[in-house]
C-alpha cells in the first residue's frame, strides 16, 4: 500500500513536468488516465525530467498542484455511497463500550442549547435564544440548531481560534515575525466557506515564507501577515520543530523524543524523525550524531510510513510533498483521525487517546470507533461540519455530565469540562457589558494548552481571586442593565428565574428557589441582595463549566 | 522569621484526583486543616532561594568576566575586589566590595542561543522539546520546601517567569507586576460578614452542582476558593508591601520596580516563601551595549549587595541563596550595529553568581580565555548548576518526579555538583 503511494506524489509531480501547470485542470478531471500514462513515463525519465518540474514557489502553484493529487485520491470516487448517521456512531460506541453499562440520560433542552452554543460558537446562548428553543415543539429541532449554529460567522471564529491557539501555544518564534491573529483570520475563512481540512492542512505544511531583507521585521518582512504562513513561521522554519509540530498537530503523534534518542515507548526511531524533517529543510539535511553532535549524516526526505520521493527536489517542492503524503495518503489514517479525535475531546471531555501523544503503541480507546469515524471523515472529504454535525447530534454528546474516574467510564457520559479563556470571556462580558480590561485579565488567567486532556486542566488561585474581588468587573455587574432589570421585577420567584437563565442559562431548581427566596426574605435592601446572588452564581464552579 | 507550622494536609501526596477518592464526604476545608508536623521539613532548616533573573543575556565580559586591555574589551574596564586578584567589571563597584560572600562562576556552558530556549534551560535545567513541558525550578523549590498549607504561594515571581510545567498549578509562579503592591484582586470587595453571606449561598449552590454530577469539579473548585479566601484573609499578606519598611531601607535597595522588588523577595521569604523570583529585564543588548550597560548594572549592583548585606544582617544568609543569571552570554566579539555597537547572542560561555546558603564566598569558579571565547578551565554545565542549587537547598535531586503520561524524570539529570563553592 504504502509503496503506491510512495510513487503517487513522484507521479502527480512528474506529470506536471510534462503537462505543465496550465494543463493540470483538464487532468485533473480524468485521474484515472493521468496515474496510468505517467507511471510509464516517470520509470523511464524521472532523472532528467525531474529537473524541469514546475517551482512550486507560489501558493496558488502549490494549491493548484495538490488540487491534482487530491483528484486522484481513490476515495474522490466512492464517498458519495457512505452514509454514516448519528445513530450508527452510537449504536457501535454503545456496543464497544458495553450494552449493560451505566449510561446517563440525555440533557433536556436548557442543557442542550447551553452546551451547543458554548461548543459550536464559544459563547452561551442568549435569555431569548433559550426560551424560544425550549418552546419549539420541532423535533428536529436539535439537529436544526446545529445547523444554525454551523452556519455563523461566530462558529468559523470559534474553531479558526481553538487552532490558532493550538498551533501557537508551543510556539517560541520572536512576535514580530508571526502573525497569530493573520492566522486566526485566515482560519475563520476558511471554515466560514467550509474549505475542507486536507486544504487547510496542505496549504499551512506546503507554505514556505522567505524573509524579505529590505524590510523591517515586524514590517511583514517574513510575509507573516499572509494568515496561511504563521504554522511554518510559529516554529521559525525550522525543520526538526516542523517535523515534530506537523505529527503533534496533524497527526496527533508524539515523535518529539525520537529527534535526540530512539523513543523509550514506541517505535520511533531517530531516523525517521529526521527523515521527516528533512522534508522542511532549505538545502541539504543532516542529523546531529548522537554522542557527539559534530558528526552529521546527510538525511533523505522520506516520509513516517516509508514514502519517500524518488526524484530530486527541490525545498519548495518538498514542502508540497511532505504535504501530500501527510493529507493525501490512504496509509495515513492518523490524518483524518487525529482530527475527529481533537474535536470529540473538545465536545465530548475526553478524547479517544490524548490529542496530541499519540505512538504507534499507545493505545487507542475503542480504535474501531473512532478508525470508522475517520474513515468516512476522509470520504465525506475531510468536511470539518460534517464531523461537526455527527458528534452533536449523537446520543454520546447530548447525555448528560457526570465525574469520570476509570477509563471504563469514558463515554457513558460527558465530563463536566472547565470553560477555555474565551467562554469565560464571553460568559463574562455578557453580564458586564464589554469591557478590555476585564477582557484581558479573565483571557491572561484563564489561558491554558488547548491540548492538553481536559481532566489535567486545571483552575488558579488567580481566577478565583479575579472572579470574587475584581474590582471594575463588580462595579460593571453592579451597574449593569443585568442588575437593573433585576431589581425591577418585583416578584421574587420571576427575579430568580430571570437571573438564573442569564447567568447560568437554565432556570432555577426547587432548591434554588427556595434558598433564593430566604436570601431576598433577609436581606432587606434588594439591590444588595440582587449584588449577592449575581456575585454567588458568577462565582459558582457551574458557571465556569460546560454542563 | 521562622518558618510557619507545616502542615501535611494539602500536601504534594494529595493530588487533585488522590483528593477524589475521599468523596465528597472530606470538604475542601477539612483538606485544608492543619495535621501536624512534617518531619522532613524539619531538615531543611527553613531554605529558601531568590532568583534574579537578568533577562536577554548580560555580557560575560561587562559583568563578572571583564578582559581588560583584549581588543575585544571595548571601553570596559576591571575593577579590583576585596578578594585580591579577582576583578569584576567597572560597573559592579558594591559587589566588588561584597564579594566575600559570592561566588563567580564564569564557565558556565551554555548550549542555546536564542531567548526562549535558553530562558528554558536556565530555569529548568533541560533544554526545550520533547513532549514535557519541565518544570521552572521555582516549582520544583515549592514542591520540596514550601509548607503545603501556607497562606502564601510558595512560588512568588515578580514579573514574568516560565511556568511550572508538569507539576501543575498547584506550584505555579504567582506572578506579581507591582513590587511593593498586594497581589491584584486579594482585597475583597465588601464588608467581612457579607463576604460570609455569598461564601454561605455559594456553597449550597455547588452541592447541588456536585450532586448534579460535578463532583469533581466542586472540589477542585473549592480547594481554589479556599485557597483564594485564606490568602485574602492572611496576615502575611503584608509582605508584598513595603509600608512597614522604614524609608531609608527602601532608598537603599533602591527605588526602581527592581530595588522594591528585591526588598519585596526578602519579606516574602521571611514570610516562608521558599522561592522567590524578581525579574530585571534590558539584557538583550545588541546594539549601544556600552551605553546601556551602566544603569542597568547600576540598578542590580545596587540591589543585590543591599540584599546580600541586609539577608546577612537580619542571620538569613546562611540559609537562603541567591543567584543571579541570565539565559546566555554575548558575543566576546563586538559587533558593528547602530546606533552604536553591542554584543549578540552567546551561549558557549556565560557567567553567574551563586550567593548565601552556604555558598563559599569569594571563589571563582572557571577561567576563559583571553579574548574570552573559550573555556580553558572548568567548564560547568547546567546540569552541574542545578546539581548545586539542589546541594545547597537540601534538595535531593535524584528524586524522581512524575510527568503525566510520561516516564519518571529526576529532579536533575546528570551532572555534580561545583564542589569547589560548597562548604
Amino acid at each position: 500500500m504504502s509503496r503506491t503511494l510512495a510513487l503517487f506524489v513522484c507521479l502527480a509531480l512528474c506529470c506536471s513536468a510534462n503537462d505543465g501547470l496550465a494543463q493540470k485542470k483538464k487532468a485533473s478531471r480524468k485521474p484515472v488516465t493521468l496515474r496510468g500514462k505517467n507511471a510509464k513515463r516517470s520509470k523511464k525519465k524521472s532523472a532528467t525530467k525531474s529537473q524541469k518540474l514546475p517551482a512550486l514557489k507560489t501558493v496558488a502553484d502549490k494549491q493548484k498542484f495538490l488540487e491534482v493529487i487530491r483528484e486522484s485520491m481513490p476515495t474522490r470516487r466512492v464517498s458519495t455511497k457512505i452514509r454514516y448517521l448519528p445513530a450508527d456512531l452510537d449504536n457501535s460506541l454503545e456496543y464497544r463500550v458495553g450494552r449493560d453499562s451505566d449510561f446517563a440520560p440525555l440533557i433536556d433542552d436548557e442543557r442542550f442549547v447551553r452546551r451547543v452554543h458554548l461548543d459550536l460558537v464559544g459563547r452561551p446562548p442568549s435569555v431569548k435564544v433559550i426560551r424560544d428553543f425550549v418552546a419549539d415543539e420541532t423535533g428536529s429541532k436539535r439537529a436544526a440548531l446545529v445547523n444554525r449554529l454551523m452556519k455563523t460567522e461566530q462558529f468559523a471564529r470559534k474553531w479558526a481560534r481553538y487552532w490558532k491557539n493550538v498551533i501557537f501555544h508551543e510556539s517560541t518564534a520572536p512576535r514580530s515575525r508571526t502573525n497569530p491573529q493573520a492566522l486566526e483570520n485566515w482560519l475563520t475563512e476558511q471554515f466560514r466557506k467550509g474549505t475542507s481540512w486536507d486544504r487547510i492542512v496542505a496549504e499551512l505544511v506546503s507554505a514556505m515564507p522567505v524573509r524579505n531583507k529590505k524590510k523591517k521585521k515586524e514590517k511583514n518582512a517574513w510575509s507573516q501577515k499572509t494568515g496561511q504562513n504563521n504554522f511554518v513561521l510559529a516554529y521559525e522554519n525550522k525543520p526538526p520543530l516542523l517535523a515534530s509540530q506537523t505529527a503533534r498537530l496533524f497527526m496527533g503523534i508524539s515523535i518529539q523524543c525520537a529527534e535526540c534518542h530512539d523513543h523509550p515507548f514506541d517505535d520511533w526511531k531517530r531516523e525517521q524523525f529526521h527523515e521527516l524533517a528533512a522534508f522542511f529543510s532549505k538545502g541539504k539535511y543532516y542529523m546531529p550524531g548522537m554522542g557527539n553532535a559534530d558528526k552529521k549524516t546527510e538525511m533523505k526526505p522520506r516520509f513516517l510510513l516509508g514514502e519517500q520521493p524518488t526524484v530530486k527536489l527541490t525545498s519548495h517542492q518538498r514542502r508540497v510533498a511532505v504535504a501530500a503524503y501527510l493529507v493525501y495518503n490512504q496509509d495515513n489514517y492518523w490524518f483524518a483521525r487525529s482530527f475527529v479525535n481533537r474535536i470529540w475531546n473538545e465536545l465530548v471531555g475526553d478524547g479517544f487517546y490524548a490529542v496530541d501523544s499519540l505512538g504507534p503503541d499507545q493505545e487507542c480507546l475503542h480504535p474501531s470507533v473512532v478508525n470508522r469515524i475517520a474513515a468516512v471523515f476522509r470520504y465525506r472529504d475531510f468536511d470539518p461540519r460534517w464531523v461537526f454535525r455527527l458528534l452533536t447530534n449523537s446520543r454520546a454528546y447530548q447525555r448528560e455530565i457526570r465525574t469520570i474516574e476509570k477509563d471504563e467510564e469514558l463515554f457513558t457520559a460527558v465530563r463536566p469540562i472547565r470553560l477555555n479563556a474565551d467562554q469565560v470571556k464571553a460568559s463574562v462580558l455578557r453580564l458586564t457589558g464589554p469591557d478590555r480590561t476585564i477582557g484581558r485579565d479573565l483571557d491572561r488567567e484563564f489561558r491554558a494548552d488547548p491540548s492538553l486532556p481536559q481532566r489535567d486542566r486545571e483552575g488558579s488561585v488567580q481566577q478565583s481571586l479575579l472572579l470574587m474581588n475584581n474590582a471594575t468587573l463588580h462595579r460593571k455587574l453592579n451597574n449593569g442593565r443585568l442588575k437593573k432589570q433585576l431589581v425591577m421585577v418585583k416578584a421574587p420567584r420571576a427575579l430568580l428565574n430571570r437571573l438564573y437563565l442569564a447567568v447560568l442559562s437554565r432556570r432555577p431548581t426547587s432548591r434554588e428557589i427556595s434558598r433564593g427566596l430566604d436570601h431576598l426574605m433577609t436581606v432587606k435592601n434588594r439591590a444588595e441582595a440582587v449584588e449577592d446572588l449575581l456575585w454567588v452564581l458568577v462565582n459558582s464552579t457551574e458557571f465556569l463549566t460546560k454542563r | 522569621m521562622i518558618p510557619s507550622i507545616p502542615t501535611l494536609a494539602l500536601d504534594a501526596e494529595v493530588t487533585r484526583r488522590g483528593a477524589l477518592g475521599f468523596g465528597l464526604g472530606l470538604s475542601a476545608s477539612a483538606l485544608l486543616s492543619p495535621l501536624g508536623l512534617h518531619a522532613e521539613q524539619l531538615k531543611r532548616e527553613g531554605r529558601s532561594c531568590i532568583l534574579v533573573w537578568l533577562a536577554g543575556g548580560p555580557s560575560q565580559m561587562e559583568t563578572w568576566d571583564p578582559k581588560p586591555g583584549a581588543p575585544n574589551a571595548g571601553s570596559t574596564k576591571a575593577i579590583r575586589t576585596a578578594v585580591p586578584g579577582l576583578s569584576v567589571a567597572e560597573h559592579w563597584p558594591k559587589l566588588a566590595r561584597r564579594i566575600k560572600d559570592v561566588a563567580v562562576v564564569r564557565t558556565m556552558v551554555g548550549k542555546e542561543a536564542a531567548h526562549a530556549r535558553g530562558t528554558y534551560h536556565v530555569h529548568t535545567g533541560r533544554r526545550m522539546g520533547g513532549p514535557e513541558k519541565h518544570p521552572n525550578f521555582g516549582a520544583v523549590v515549592a514542591a520540596e520546601l514550601g509548607d503545603p498549607g501556607s497562606d502564601l504561594p510558595n512560588f512568588v515571581s515578580i514579573g514574568k517567569t516560565l511556568s511550572s510545567g508538569f507539576l501543575g498549578v498547584k506550584f505555579a509562579p504567582f506572578e506579581v507586576t507591582r513590587a511593593g503592591q498586594l497581589p491584584a484582586n486579594v482585597s475583597k470587595g465588601v464588608t467581612a460578614p457579607r463576604l460570609a453571606r455569598r461564601l454561605a449561598l455559594l456553597k449550597g449552590q455547588d452541592d447541588e452542582f456536585a450532586e448534579a454530577g460535578a463532583k469533581a469539579r466542586v472540589v477542585e473548585h473549592r480547594v481554589l476558593y479556599e485557597r483564594a479566601r485564606r490568602l485574602m484573609a492572611s496576615p502575611k499578606l503584608k509582605s508584598f508591601r513595603l509600608d512597614d519598611e522604614p524609608a531609608s531601607q527602601q532608598q537603599a535597595y533602591g527605588k526602581s520596580r527592581f530595588g522594591q522588588g528585591l526588598l519585596v523577595a526578602r519579606r516574602l521569604i521571611e514570610s516562608g516563601v521558599p522561592f522567590v523570583e524578581v525579574r530585571h529585564g534590558g539584557w538583550d543588548m545588541h546594539n549601544s551595549l556600552f551605553q546601556k550597560i551602566e544603569p542597568s548594572s547600576a540598578d542590580v549592583d545596587r540591589g543585590v549587595s543591599v540584599l546580600l548585606s541586609d539577608l546577612k544582617n537580619r542571620g538569613r544568609l546562611g540559609q537562603t541563596l541567591v543567584i543571579v543569571a541570565g539565559e546566555f552570554g554575548r558575543t566576546p566579539k563586538i559587533n558593528k550595529k547602530t546606533p552604536a555597537p553591542g554584543r549578540d547572542h552567546w551561549a558557549r560561555n556565560f557567567n553567574l553568581l551563586l550567593a548565601g546558603g552556604g555558598v563559599r564566598g569569594g571563589r571563582v569558579v572557571g577561567k576563559t580565555s583571553a579574548n574570552g571565547q573559550e573555556i580553558v578551565e572548568r567548564p560547568v554545565m547546567v546540569e552541574d548548576l542545578f546539581q548545586t542549587l539542589c546541594r545547597v537547598l537540601r534538595i535531593d535531586a535524584s528524586k524522581e518526579l512524575s510527568p503525566p503520561n510520561g516516564r519518571p524524570l529526576k529532579i536533575v539529570d546528570g551532572g555534580q555538583a561545583i564542589s569547589e563553592i560548597l562548604g
